[in-house]
Parts: C-alpha cells; structure tokens; sequence
C-alpha cells in the first residue's frame, strides 16, 4: 500500500454512497483493507434493506378513518355553529337593549354561562392533545362515543328550529356539550396518566 | 421500501380522496401501512410509540394529501411525513444530553467484550438517533441533507452519526478484524 494511511469510516461511507473524495475513490482501489471495509459497507447496507418489515398489531384504519371523518364534519359543523352561536348572542344583546322579564334575564344568564363552560372545556380538550397517543380497547369506544354525541349536539346547535328562540333549550344543549367535553378530558388524562407520560 | 402505487394510480387515487371518498384513502392506508410502521418501529423506542406514529401519520395524510401534487412519489411524501412524526416524539422527549452519555457507555461496554450479535439485534442495540440516520440514509435513501432538515441538526452531524454507528455496527456483528 503507497497511501500513508486508510480511509476513515466517513470516507468509505462516502465513497460507497458515490460522494468520495477523488483520493479515497483512489484509495480504495489500491489498499486491500480499505477496499475490504467497503465491499462490508455495501453488504451491511443490503442486509439492512434484506430485514423484514414489521406487521402493525392492531389494525388502526377504523380508528384513523373515525377522526378523519369526524374533524371533516366539525370543519364543516363549526362554521354552523359559530353562525348559531352569534345569532344567540345577538339574540341576547336586543332582549338586554329592550328589557326583560327577570326570569328571561336569568335565562339569558345561564345560556352566556353554559357557552363560557363549553368554549372553556374545548380549551382544555386541545391542551391534553387526545390525538397524541393511539387508544386502545375500552379508552377508544368510550371516546368514540363521546365524541359522537358531541356532534349530535354541534348539529342541533346548528340548526335554529331544534332550539327555535328558547335560551333554556340553547344553555340546556351547550350544558350537555361541556359535560361531554369534560368527559373526553377526563378518558384521555386518565390514559396519559396511565400510560406514565 | 418499493413504491407499492404506480403514480399514475396515485394521482387518481388523490382525486377521489380529495373528493372525500374514504375507500381512496383506505386503498392508501392498506398499501403503506406496514412500510409506516416498519419505519416506525425502526425510529421510535417500543412498538406502542410506532402504533401511535402509525396512527398519526395516517390522520395527518387524511387531512392533508391534497397537498402531494405529485412531483415525487406518493411513498416519498407519505415517508417524510411518518419520519417527521416519529422523530418529532423522540425531539419532545428531551433526553439528548443523556442520550449522548448513555451512547459513550453503550460503545464501551461492548467493545470490553467480544460479540457477535444479529444484525436485527444490533441494529435494536443503537442509540435512537444514531439508528435512525442508519435506516434513512442506508434503508431508505435520504440523503444527509434531507436527514438534517428532519432532525433539525446539520448534514455533517448525520453523517458523523452514520459513520459512528456503522463502527459500532462492526464491533457487535463481530467483524472488528476484517476492516483497516
């Protein structure tokens, strides 16, 4: 061998991926050991590529397929529901301007307050990123469930002749909707906890 | 990894999907789902984290496959975005600086004493970060440029990282003699 020393692991990785510099591409032609430490590289690379692929264990279209389809209908359903929400909102705003009768005005209350909550409760819903960890077994159902009956409500809430001008029907269907959130905070703390993150 | 769709097919297949048919994604999810997890696996800790990786990738191209425009392959896509977000747990996990220790250790007690291990098994046995350079530069293609963007680190980095893995690669398949 003429070279005054081998090629390094960096070099012969290069030259085997076609990047070398001209004297390791050289180099390699005339050192037997070098040229050996390649013709390894490129044989380790194929047996990387050789090994199996893994099966998943559980098969995760349904679940993955459930929340696409559900984000694509509360995309859809949150325009609804914001158009809903302001129109309640305005709704409140000319009663409070006209005067009411003191039972109206506490019904006003409690729909202002019941929409606070759930606005309150998707916060702390986005917090816990329920999409960061897959669920399993009962966890999955339970939020499936959950989450179904939460779109039932955002549809009703969509639709003004479910609830027609009634506040106590509006704060009644915003109070369910926070409780189901709380509950989908709850499953998904309850498995971060559990899976010790 | 093969790209399982001709393009031609995946083109169409990304019409119908941005039209919300779900039997197009599906046909998508079928296709690529165990090279996603293969991939998983090999860049995330347990079998859970690459079920989780697995999971989200498929949601986030569910959302998102109407921004392949087909310049590259669908897989080429559907692989950086399984990659991101596999090496995205590994960033949020914060244990680097005790990574880089527990690698030095790692090297030192093998090289104490004579192994010959599976390549399955010594492959398991690398740092994550050093085996996921391994798998995306020599496995599935990247270069370390494209690996740097992923890991947030520069190319130099990844290909000191390839180098250092493939010397411990040798030292645990027990071929420490056969080199220079």
């Amino acid at each position: 061998m003429s070279d005054e020393r081998h090629a390094a692991a960096g070099e012969l990785l290069a030259v085997r991926d076609g990047e070398g510099s001209a004297w390791a591409k050289t180099h390699v032609e005339s050192c037997a050991a070098c040229g050996a430490e390649l013709y390894r590289l490129e044989q380790v690379r194929a047996q990387l590529r050789a090994l199996p692929a893994f099966v998943p264990p559980r098969d995760r279209w349904a679940v993955v397929a459930e929340r696409a389809k559900r984000e694509r209908r509360q995309r859809r359903l949150s325009g609804a529901v914001g158009l809903a929400a302001a129109a309640a909102l305005g709704g409140l705003l000319l009663v409070a301007v006209q005067g009411t009768r003191p039972d109206a005005l506490e019904a006003q209350t409690a729909l202002r307050s019941a929409m606070a909550r759930s606005q309150a409760m998707e916060q702390v819903l986005k917090g816990v990123d329920p999409d960061a960890r897959a669920l399993g077994g009962e966890a999955a159902g339970v939020v499936v469930d959950l989450q179904r009956r939460v779109e039932a409500i955002d549809e009703w809430l969509g639709d003004p002749s479910q609830w027609g001008n009634d506040p106590e029907r509006q704060a009644q269907l915003w109070n369910e909707r926070a409780g189901l959130l709380s509950a989908l905070v709850d499953v998904h703390t309850t498995h971060v906890a559990y899976a010790g993150l | 990894m093969a790209d399982t769709i001709p393009l031609a097919e995946a083109h169409s297949l990304v019409a119908r999907a941005r039209a919300g048919d779900f039997d197009a994604l599906e046909h998508v999810y079928r296709a690529y789902e165990r090279s996603v997890y293969t991939l998983a696996r090999r860049l995330t800790k347990t079998p859970e984290d690459a079920e989780d990786v697995l999971q989200e990738t498929f949601l986030e191209v569910c959302r998102s496959l109407g921004k392949w425009r087909g310049e590259g392959s669908l897989w080429g896509w559907i692989r950086q975005v399984a990659a991101s977000k596999a090496l995205m747990r590994y960033r949020r996990e914060k244990v680097r600086a005790t990574e880089v220790l527990s690698d030095d250790a790692a090297v030192g007690a093998c090289e104490d004493v004579p192994l010959r291990l599976d390549l399955e098994v010594a492959l398991e046995r690398l740092p994550e970060r050093s085996r996921a350079v391994v798998w995306l530069h020599d496995v599935e293609g990247l270069t370390h440029e494209e690996i740097a963007e992923l890991m947030g680190m520069t190319a130099s980095f990844s290909k000191s990282q390839l180098a250092r893995a493939h010397q411990k690669l040798r030292v645990w398949l027990g071929e420490e003699g056969a080199g220079p």
